[in-house]
C-alpha cells in the first residue's frame, strides 16, 4: 500500500478525487518498466544498491515524482530481503565491545586517535579490516539498509499502473468511516466472493434495493440496484476509522465486479471530511488472482456430495440477493434449484458470525412467510449459551436449520430440502 | 416468563437481546444496531452495564464474560514503600480503577504486581514496545512462577497473565476482549492515541490500572485516557522521591559552539531551506507545515535541494564533529560509570558507535543482541549503549548513573523519560545528565521547550 505522502488527490466541492495515471501512458509504461527492470535483477543486492539504482532512474526520467516514488515503493512491497541475523557479525561485535568496555573503563587515552589504534590493533587479532573507515563500516553492516535482496514477484509493467491506482484508492480508504457501494445483482461467483471479504474482514453490511431511473434514447428505464453499507460494530458509536485497513483490503472485492459505484466518507488528519467517488468506470483492472473465474473449493466440495446423494437437486452457478422484511437483503452462501424449479437459498453462519445469526433469527421471527432460506449454523457456535437458546426458541431454525462441523452434510441437508418439495 | 436480558461478547462490542423498553435509556451508550437487530453497546461499558442491573435486581443471563478467579500466587515479596502502599490503597479506594502517576523508577511495575495478586483475576498487559513487553514477561514469570502469555512481535499465546503490545491489541482485542478481568496499560500516555484508544474501547475488563510517569499530552489526550481507565488516583513527583527511593541527580546543559567549516555549511543548508519555505509559503508552525513541507519539496528540483538542505543543517546540528568530541570528553570523564547516550535518530547512533566502537540499540536491533546488550550493560561487561529512541520508555537499565543527550526532540516526555533510566536507586549513586546543545541552531529553542518541567528546575548551564 501507498504511505499517505505518496498519495495524489485534489479536493473538489467537497469531494476527494484520486489523482490517477493512465495505464497506456508511454512514458509511465517504459519508467515502469525500468523500475521493474531494477528489481528483477536484484536478488542478491544489498537494499541501498537497490534503492541507488531505482532513484537514478526516477531521478532521470521526467513525470511526477512522487507518481515514480510510489511505483518504487510498490515493488519495494513485493521485495523480500534477507533479514536473518548475521551471527558471525554479532559474534564478532561483542568480542569488541567487551574489549572497548575494558579499554574505556581503564587509564585515559591521550586521545581519540591512541584509543582508535588500540580498538585496531585488537581487531587485527579477529582478522577484521582495519583501515580507518572500514571496520567502523563492518561494525553495523547488517542493518536493514545493508540486507540482500532474496527475491522479488514481478509484474508486468500495465499491471504495475493498474496496481498503482488500485493503491490509490486503499491509501485513501484508510482514512474511511463507512462505505457504501452500489450494484447490480450480477448473480455472479465473484459477487459471493466479495460477500466472503466482506466476512472475512470482520465487516458488517445492510443490504437494501434501490431502483433508480434511467433516459436511455428509447425512453426510461427502470435499474434494479442493491446498496450496501459497509463499516464496523464499532462505527455505530464513533466515527472511526478503526475499520480503515479492512475497507482498504475490501475493495480489492469491489474491483472483481461488473458494475459497482461506491462512495465513502474520507477524514484525514486536521481536514473537514470528504466524500469519495468512484464506480467501474474508473478504469482500474482487479490486481488479485483469486478472484478469476473459478469455482471455490467449498463449492466444488458441497456439489459433489450434493451429486453423490441425488441428481434432484443442483447448484446454480452464483447466489444472488435474497429478500428480508422491510428493505433488507441477505446474500446468501448456496443457491440450489430442484428439477422442479423450486429455488432455495442456504446460508451459513461460521463461529465469528454470532451477530449476524442473531439479526437473521430475529428477522426471521418476524417475517413468518419465508420458506426457502435454510440456515446451517457451525456446531462451534451452536454451543454458545447465547446462540444455544436462540436456535432453541426459533421456530424457524428448528423446521429449516442445521448444524454442521467443517462442511454441511448431506445427511442433516436433504431431508431439510426434502420437506420444501414435498 | 419473560426471557431474561441476555449479554454477549461481539468483536469488541456488547450485544443485547430482549432489553425491556424502560431500562434502555439507563444503559450507558446502549444502541440499537440496524445491521445485526440487536442492542449493542460498547465493549468497555460491560461494567456500568452490568452494575446497574445488579444495583436494580433486573435478572440477566451474562454470556459476555469469559474469565473467573484466577489463584495467582506470588513467589516472592517485597515489602513495598510507603508511597507505594498508599497508591495501591488509592486504587482500590477509586473503585479498583485509575491512573498512577508515578517518575520512572519508582517502581510502578511492582505495584503492578501487587495489584495482580490482589484482584486474581486474568491479566492483560498493554506495553508500547516489544522490549517492554519481554520485559515484564520476565517480571510476571519472576513473581509468579506461571506460564505468561505474549500477543505481538510475532507470538500468539494467551494466558491468564498475557503482555502484549498496544499495536497487536488494537488488532486482536475483538477476539479476546471478553477473557480478562484486569487491563493494565503500561506507558498509558500512548492509549488515548486515535487507534490505540479501542485496545481499551473493545476490552470488558471491568478493573483498569494505567501506569506512566507523565500522563498530560499536548493534544489534551489524556481526558479520554481517564474515561477508558478512570480517574488519575495517584501522582507522586521526581522531585518527591529524589534522594529517598530514586537517586539524587544534577543536569548540566553543555552549549557547544561548531567548527568554522560546519558552521558555513550549516548556515548555507539553513538559508536554503528558510528561502524555500518563503518562496512556497510555507509556514512550519501551522498545524500541517511539516506535511506541505514534505509534499511541495517533493514536486520540484529546488524542493528536493531544499529538503537535503533541510536534513544536512538538521545532521549537524544533531551530530557536530565538536559534539562528538565532547561525547568522547565525557566518556573519558565518566571511566567506571554506566553511561547511556541518547540520540534523536538512528543515523547518529551508529555514527556514534562506528566512531567510538560501542554498542548501538535501536528498534533495528534484533531481540537476541539486544537481550544481550542489556545484559551485558546490566553486569558492567559493557560500560556504555547508544541508543535513540528504544530506551525511552520504561527498560529498566537500574545500573545506569550518567545520560548524554547528543539529540532529542523537543518533547518533555522524552527528556523526563531519558532523566528517568539513570534515576533507579543504587546505594550512592548520584546520577548526571548531560545535555549537548549546538549554539545558534534549532536546537537552542528545542532545549529552552523542553527545560520548562519541574525535574529540570536545579539545573547547570555550561558554555564552550
Amino acid at each position: 500500500m501507498l504511505t499517505k505522502a505518496l498519495i495524489r488527490y485534489h479536493i473538489e466541492n467537497g469531494h476527494i478525487v484520486p489523482q490517477f495515471v493512465e495505464p497506456t501512458d508511454a512514458a509511465l509504461l517504459a519508467i515502469a518498466e525500468q523500475l521493474i527492470a531494477v528489481f528483477e535483477n536484484s536478488p542478491g543486492k544489498p537494499r541501498t544498491a537497490v534503492l541507488e539504482e531505482s532513484k537514478q532512474i526516477i531521478d532521470a526520467a521526467s513525470g511526477i515524482m512522487v507518481v515514480k516514488r510510489g511505483l518504487e515503493k510498490l515493488l519495494l512491497d513485493r521485495t523480500e530481503f534477507d533479514t536473518a541475523p548475521n551471527e558471525e557479525l554479532i559474534a564478532f561485535r561483542e568480542k569488541l565491545f567487551t574489549e572497548t568496555s575494558r579499554l574505556l573503563a581503564g587509564e585515559p587515552f591521550q586521545d581519540y586517535a591512541a584509543y582508535r589504534r588500540r580498538v585496531e590493533e585488537i581487531a587485527r587479532l579477529e582478522s577484521a579490516p582495519t583501515g580507518p573507515e572500514e571496520l567502523s563500516a563492518k561494525l553495523y553492516a547488517d542493518l536493514p539498509s545493508c540486507q540482500p535482496v532474496v527475491a522479488f514477484k514481478t509484474l508486468s509493467p500495465e499491471r504495475l499502473l493498474h496496481r498503482y491506482n488500485c493503491a490509490q484508492v486503499q491509501g485513501l480508504l484508510l482514512h474511511c468511516n463507512t462505505l457504501t457501494l452500489r450494484l447490480a445483482d450480477s448473480m455472479t461467483a465473484e459477487l459471493r466472493q466479495l460477500f466472503k471479504y466482506l466476512r472475512f474482514n470482520q465487516l458488517l453490511s445492510t443490504i437494501q434495493k434501490e431502483a433508480r431511473l434511467e433516459s436511455t434514447p428509447t425512453g426510461a428505464l427502470t435499474e434494479n440496484l442493491y446498496k450496501i453499507t459497509v463499516d464496523g460494530p464499532l462505527n455505530l458509536f464513533y466515527k472511526t476509522k478503526r475499520y480503515g485497513m479492512n475497507l482498504a483490503n475490501f475493495f480489492v472485492a469491489v474491483l472483481h465486479q461488473q458494475q459497482w459505484e461506491l462512495t465513502a466518507e474520507l477524514q484525514l488528519r486536521n481536514q473537514p471530511s470528504y466524500r469519495l467517488r468512484l464506480d467501474d468506470s474508473c478504469g482500474i483492472k482487479p490486481i488479485s488472482q483469486q478472484f478469476l473465474a473459478y469455482i471455490p473449493e467449498d463449492i466444488q466440495l458441497f456439489q459433489t456430495m450434493l451429486h453423490s446423494k441425488t441428481d434432484d437437486w443442483r447448484i446454480t452457478p452464483g447466489s444472488h440477493f435474497f429478500p428480508l422484511a422491510g428493505d433488507f437483503y441477505c446474500f446468501p452462501d448456496y443457491a440450489l434449484v430442484h428439477k422442479s424449479g423450486v429455488e432455495v437459498a442456504i446460508e451459513l453462519f461460521h463461529p465469528w458470525h454470532q451477530a449476524h445469526l442473531i439479526a437473521r433469527l430475529n428477522t426471521l421471527a418476524e417475517q413468518p412467510s419465508t420458506k426457502n432460506l435454510i440456515l446451517g449454523v457451525s456446531a462451534e457456535l451452536s454451543k454458545k449459551p447465547m446462540i444455544a437458546e436462540a436456535l432453541e426458541a426459533s421456530a424457524y431454525f428448528s423446521a429449516l436449520g442445521f448444524t454442521f462441523r467443517s462442511v454441511p452434510t448431506m445427511g442433516a441437508l436433504l431431508p431439510i430440502l426434502e420437506s420444501l418439495i414435498h | 416468563m419473560e426471557t431474561p436480558l441476555h449479554i454477549a461478547f461481539d468483536k469488541g462490542t456488547l450485544i443485547l437481546q430482549h432489553v425491556p423498553k424502560a431500562l434502555q435509556p439507563h444503559l450507558a451508550e446502549l444502541r440499537w444496531d440496524e445491521r445485526t437487530l440487536t442492542y449493542r453497546a460498547p465493549a468497555y461499558r460491560y461494567r456500568q452495564i452490568v452494575s446497574h442491573l445488579l444495583a436494580h435486581n433486573i435478572p440477566y443471563q451474562d454470556n459476555a464474560r469469559q474469565f473467573t478467579i484466577e489463584p495467582f500466587v506470588l513467589q516472592k515479596t517485597l515489602p513495598p514503600y510507603p508511597y507505594q502502599t498508599e497508591a495501591i490503597d488509592a486504587w482500590h479506594a477509586n473503585g479498583k480503577r485509575g491512573v498512577m502517576s508515578l517518575p520512572t523508577g519508582a517502581g510502578k511495575t511492582f505495584i503492578a504486581v501487587m495489584l495482580i495478586a490482589d484482584m486474581q483475576r486474568p491479566t492483560l498487559v498493554h506495553v508500547p514496545t516489544i522490549a517492554l513487553m519481554h520485559q515484564w514477561y520476565t517480571v510476571l514469570r519472576e513473581y509468579f512462577g506461571t506460564e505468561v502469555g505474549l500477543y505481538g512481535g510475532g507470538y500468539h499465546e494467551l494466558a491468564s497473565l498475557t503482555v502484549t503490545t498496544y499495536q497487536s491489541a488494537v488488532m486482536h482485542a475483538p477476539y479476546y476482549g471478553n477473557r480478562f478481568g484486569l487491563a493494565i496499560f503500561d506507558e498509558c500516555h500512548h492509549l488515548p492515541g486515535q487507534q490505540y484508544q479501542y485496545a481499551a474501547i473493545s476490552s470488558i475488563a471491568p478493573f483498569r490500572l494505567g501506569l506512566t510517569a507523565t500522563p498530560e499530552r499536548t493534544d489534551g489526550g489524556e481526558t479520554r485516557l481517564y474515561s477508558l481507565v478512570g480517574e488519575c488516583c495517584y501522582e507522586a513527583k521526581v522531585q518527591e522521591l529524589s534522594g529517598k527511593t530514586l537517586s539524587p541527580y544534577r543536569v548540566v546543559t553543555i552549549a557547544i559552539e561548531m567548527e568554522d567549516t560546519e558552521r558555513v555549511r550549516y548556515e548555507e543548508a539553513r538559508c536554503t531551506y528558510l528561502d524555500f519555505l518563503k518562496k512556497a509559503h510555507i509556514n512550519m508552525g501551522a498545524g500541517r507545515g511539516w506535511q506541505t513541507f514534505l509534499w511541495k519539496s517533493s514536486q520540484t528540483a529546488e524542493g528536493r535541494e531544499a529538503f537535503k538542505a533541510y536534513l544536512t543543517q538538521k545532521q549537524l546540528s544533531f551530530a557536530s564533529t565538536t559534539k562528538q568530541e565532547w561525547v568522547w570528553k565525557l566518556i573519558q570523564r565518566h571511566r567506571g560509570d554506566r553511561i547511556l547516550i541518547f540520540t534523536q535518530d538512528n543515523t547518529t547512533a551508529y555514527q556514534l558507535g562506528g566512531r567510538f566502537f560501542l554498542p548501538v540499540l535501536t528498534h533495528q536491533t534484533k531481540l537476541k543482541e539486544r537481550n544481550a546488550f542489556l545484559e551485558n550493560f546490566r553486569d558492567g561487561t559493557y560500560a556504555i549503549l547508544v541508543t535513540s529512541k528504544v530506551l525511552n520508555e520504561g527498560v529498566d537499565v537500574p545500573e545506569a548513573n550518567v545520560a548524554i543527550i547528543v539529540s532529542g526532540s523537543g518533547s518533555v516526555r522524552e527528556h523526563v523519560q531519558r532523566l528517568g533510566r539513570i534515576l533507579r536507586k543504587r546505594e550512592g549513586k548520584q546520577a548526571v545528565l548531560y545535555e549537548l546543545i549546538s549554539k545558534q541552531t534549532g536546537e537552542h529553542f528545542v532545549n529552552k521547550r523542553r527545560r520548562q518541567h519541574h525535574a529540570y528546575e536545579s539545573s547547570d548551564s555550561v558554555s564552550h
